[in-house]
C-alpha cells in the first residue's frame, strides 16, 4: 500500500497528539481529559490549571513547535547548500555567536558590576540575538571575500571555535552564581517565555521563513551543486545570502530565547528524507517543520519526567532521546546514499 | 541528415582567457578563434592541463574574456543574464551529481528550472519537453529508478536528459565518457551525434576517447599549449598530420591505416612471415616482451594458429615467449 498522500494528514494528526500530550504533562498532574474540556469549553476543574496550562504550558509548546521547526528548516538548508549531511544549523558559529553574547552578560556583568537578580528573560534574548547577528555578519563578510563553499563552512566551523573560547575564558573568570546561570542558559529551555516573547519569537520565526518559500526552486537546483545550478540560471551568489540570512534569523533567534538546542537541526531533515523518500525540497521543507515540530515536543513531553516535580533540560533531553533512535534508523540504511 | 541550413551558435575571436591568482595575471588560452555550428557534434581534444575546462567556463559565462569576443546569436555572452543563458546552453560538467534519493525522473525535470515559477512546479509543456528527453536519451524505462541505484552509463545518459530537457540550443559536455565501459562510451557519443544531427544541436564533447571521436565527430577543435586552436574535419586533420599535435615526442603516432595511436613500432630485426594481421600482432606481442631480434625466420599460419620455428611448432604465443626467453 502506497502511504505517501497519508503522510501530511497522518503528520498532522500527530502534531495535534504530541500537543494536546505535551500540554497535560508536567510537575502538576492534569487529567488528559480535563485539558481537553477546558481547552474546548473553558470550565476548568480548578483556577490553577487554567493559570498553568494557559500561562505556562500552552506558550511552552508553541515554542517547542515554533523552535523544532525553525531549527529543521535551518539545518535542512544547510544541508543542501554545503551539500553535506553533517551540516546544521549551528555550523557557521551562530548558537556560539548567542551564547557569547548571553556569556558577556551574564558572565561579565559580574566583572562590570551588575547584580544577576537585575538580568531579566528580555535581556538575555536580546544578548542572544545581538551575539548571534555578530557572528553573522563576521561570516557574511568571509561570504562575500570566499567564492567556495566548502571554505565558507570551515570558517564557520573556525569561528564556533573561536567563539567558544571566548566564553571559557569568560566562564573561568566568572563568579559560581552567574556560572550557574549561563550553564543553566547552555541547557537550552522552552518554558522560559512568556506571550509576549512568544509574540516576537514568531514575527522573528516568520521573516527567516519568507526566504526559504521564495527559493525552493533554488534549492532543488542546488542539489546538483553549485556549478550546475548557475548553469541552470540560479544566481549562487545571491543563494548563499539568502542561506546565510534565513538560517541566522531562524536558528539565532531560536537559540536566543531557548538557549542551545542540539541535535534537532542536523537529525529531523534525515528523517524526513527517510520518511518521504524524496529530495524534492517542496517536499522536504514542509515534512521537516512538521518531523521537527512533533520531536521536539516529544522531547519536551519526556524531559518533564512526568510525576516528578522537577524537569530535565531540553538541550540534553533532545541528544539522549533522539540521538539513539535516529543513530539506529540510520544504520539501517545508508545515509549518504539517501542523502 | 537535418534539412535546415547550419548556422554558427557560437563563435569566438581572438579570445584570451586566464585567471589573476595572488594579484597575478595568468593566461592559459591565447588567440583562439573558433565557430560552434548547429547540427554538428564537434570534439574538443587536447592534453591535461591546456585549458578545455577553462574554455567551457568562459562559454559558460562564468569568466570573462581577458581579450577578444565571445558570442552567441551575434551577441557577447557578457550581455546575457544567467538566466536567459540557462535557456540556450546546457551543460553535463564533471563533477560528481549524488542526490541518491532523487529519481531519474525529477533530475530531468529540473533542466526545466529555468522555465518554471518560484516552486518549480512544471507545465503540461514541460512534462512533455521531459518525456521527450527520456525518450531521446532512450532511458524512459528508468523514469522511476533513484539515482543511487542505476549504473555510471545510466546516470550519465540522465545527466544528459537533463540537459536536453534545458532546451537550449547549445549542449556542452566535460568527459562525459570518462570512466564508463567500451559499450557505453560508443552508446554515449552515438546518442550526442543523433541529439545534433536530428535536433540540430550544436553539441561539444571535450574527450580524450580519440578512438571514438574519430568514428562520431563531425568537427575536431585541437588544443595545444603554444600552438593556437585548430579546427576542421577529423579526417583532414589526419590526412594533413596535424593530428600528430596531440601526440608530442616521436615515442607515439598516429598509424593512417589502422586509424588509431599506437606506440611507434621500434626499428626491429623480426622475421616473421605470413598474413598481414597475423604477423602484426605477433610482433606487437614480441616487441612488449622486450624481443627485438630473432635469429631465425619463423612464419605464422591463421588456421589453426600456429607459429613455426625451426626449434618446433608453438600453438600459442606464450609458449613461443616463454621458449624464447629459455
Amino acid at each position: 500500500m502506497n502511504l505517501r498522500p497519508y503522510l501530511f494528514p497522518l503528520g498532522l494528526l500527530l502534531l495535534g497528539l504530541s500537543f494536546l500530550l505535551n500540554l497535560s504533562l508536567g510537575s502538576v498532574w492534569i487529567p488528559f481529559g480535563e485539558v481537553i474540556e477546558g481547552l474546548v469549553t473553558g470550565n476548568w476543574g480548578k483556577a490553577s490549571w487554567e493559570q498553568i496550562i494557559l500561562n505556562y504550558r500552552f506558550p511552552k509548546a508553541l515554542v517547542a513547535i515554533l523552535a523544532g521547526s525553525a531549527l529543521s528548516l535551518s539545518g535542512l538548508q544547510m544541508q543542501t547548500f554545503f551539500r553535506n549531511p553533517l551540516a546544521g544549523p549551528f555550523v557557521l558559529g551562530i548558537s556560539s555567536g548567542a551564547g557569547l553574547g548571553v556569556a558577556i552578560l551574564i558572565l561579565a556583568g559580574t566583572v562590570l558590576g551588575f547584580s544577576l537578580s537585575s538580568i531579566h528573560s528580555w535581556s538575555i534574548a536580546l544578548a542572544g540575538i545581538l551575539g548571534a547577528g555578530m557572528v553573522l555578519s563576521m561570516v557574511s563578510l568571509v561570504a562575500w571575500k570566499v567564492k567556495d563553499s566548502m571554505t565558507l563552512l570551515i570558517v564557520g566551523l573556525m569561528f564556533g571555535s573561536a567563539v567558544s573560547a571566548v566564553i571559557s575564558v569568560l566562564s573561568f573568570f566568572s563568579g559560581a552564581e552567574a556560572l550557574k546561570l549561563y550553564t543553566v542558559w547552555s541547557m537550552g529551555s522552552l518554558g522560559a517565555l512568556g506571550w509576549s516573547q512568544v509574540g516576537i519569537l514568531s514575527i522573528l520565526l516568520l521573516v527567516g521563513i519568507i526566504p526559504v518559500f521564495t527559493s525552493i526552486k533554488s534549492y532543488n537546483a542546488l542539489l546538483l551543486g553549485e556549478n550546475y545550478a548557475q548553469s541552470m540560471g540560479i544566481h549562487t551568489g545571491k543563494m548563499r545570502w539568502i542561506m546565510i540570512l534565513s538560517t541566522g534569523i531562524l536558528a539565532g533567534s531560536v537559540t536566543a530565547f531557548c538557549g542551545p538546542i542540539a541535535f534537532i537541526g542536523i537529525a529531523v531533515p534525515h528523517l524526513a528524507r527517510m520518511i518521504w523518500k524524496t529530495s524534492d525540497h517542496r517536499v522536504l521543507f514542509p515534512g521537516s517543520v512538521l518531523v521537527g515540530a512533533i520531536l521536539l515536543l516529544l522531547c519536551d513531553a519526556v524531559g518533564q519526567l512526568p510525576g516528578y516535580a522537577s524537569t530535565l533540560p531540553i538541550n540534553a533531553v533532545t541528544s539522549l532521546v533522539g540521538a539513539p533512535i535516529v543513530i539506529s534508523l540510520i544504520l539501517k540504511r545508508n545515509l549518504s546514499r539517501d542523502f | 541528415m537535418s534539412t535546415r541550413k547550419a548556422h554558427i551558435a557560437l563563435e569566438g575571436k581572438g579570445l584570451s582567457l586566464g585567471y589573476v591568482h595572488q594579484k597575478q595575471r595568468k593566461e592559459i588560452l591565447s588567440d583562439l578563434n573558433f565557430q560552434l555550428i548547429s547540427g554538428e557534434l564537434t570534439c574538443l581534444l587536447g592534453p591535461n592541463g591546456v585549458g578545455k575546462s577553462t574554455l567551457i567556463k568562459a562559454i559558460l559565462g562564468q569568466i570573462t574574456p581577458w581579450k577578444g569576443t565571445l558570442s552567441l546569436e551575434n551577441q557577447p555572452i557578457s550581455s546575457f543574464d544567467l538566466k536567459t543563458l540557462a535557456k540556450k546552453i546546457a551543460v553535463v560538467l564533471t563533477d560528481p551529481v549524488f542526490p541518491g534519493n532523487m529519481t531519474v525522473g525529477q533530475l530531468v525535470a529540473l533542466g526545466r528550472t529555468p522555465y518554471t515559477g518560484w516552486s518549480g512546479k512544471l507545465s503540461l509543456e514541460d512534462h512533455e519537453i521531459v518525456e521527450k528527453a527520456l525518450s531521446d536519451t532512450k532511458i524512459t524505462y528508468l523514469k522511476e529508478e533513484r539515482l543511487s541505484e542505476i549504473s555510471d552509463g545510466q546516470r550519465q545518459k540522465a545527466m544528459i536528459a537533463r540537459a536536453l530537457a534545458q532546451d537550449g540550443d547549445i549542449l556542452i559536455l566535460d568527459e562525459p565518457t570518462a570512466h564508463l565501459d567500451l559499450v557505453n562510451r560508443f552508446e554515449i557519443m552515438t546518442l550526442l551525434r543523433e541529439i545534433a544531427k536530428n535536433q540540430d544541436h550544436a553539441v561539444l564533447v571535450v574527450t580524450h576517447d580519440l578512438d571514438i571521436a574519430l568514428e562520431t565527430a563531425d568537427r575536431f577543435w585541437l588544443l595545444n599549449c603554444g600552438t593556437p586552436l585548430i579546427a576542421d574535419r577529423p579526417e583532414s586533420l589526419i590526412l594533413n598530420g596535424s593530428i600528430n599535435q596531440l601526440l608530442p615526442g616521436e615515442k607515439y603516432a598516429f598509424n593512417l591505416s589502422r586509424g588509431k595511436v599506437e606506440a611507434q613500432l621500434l626499428e626491429n630485426q623480426l622475421k616473421i612471415k605470413g598474413p598481414k594481421e597475423q604477423v602484426f600482432w605477433v610482433e606487437k606481442a614480441l616487441l612488449k616482451a622486450g624481443i627485438s631480434r630473432l635469429e631465425h625466420e619463423v612464419s605464422v599460419l591463421s588456421e589453426p594458429f600456429t607459429i613455426q620455428t625451426e626449434k618446433g611448432n608453438f600453438s600459442s604465443l606464450d609458449s613461443f615467449i616463454q621458449s624464447l626467453d629459455s
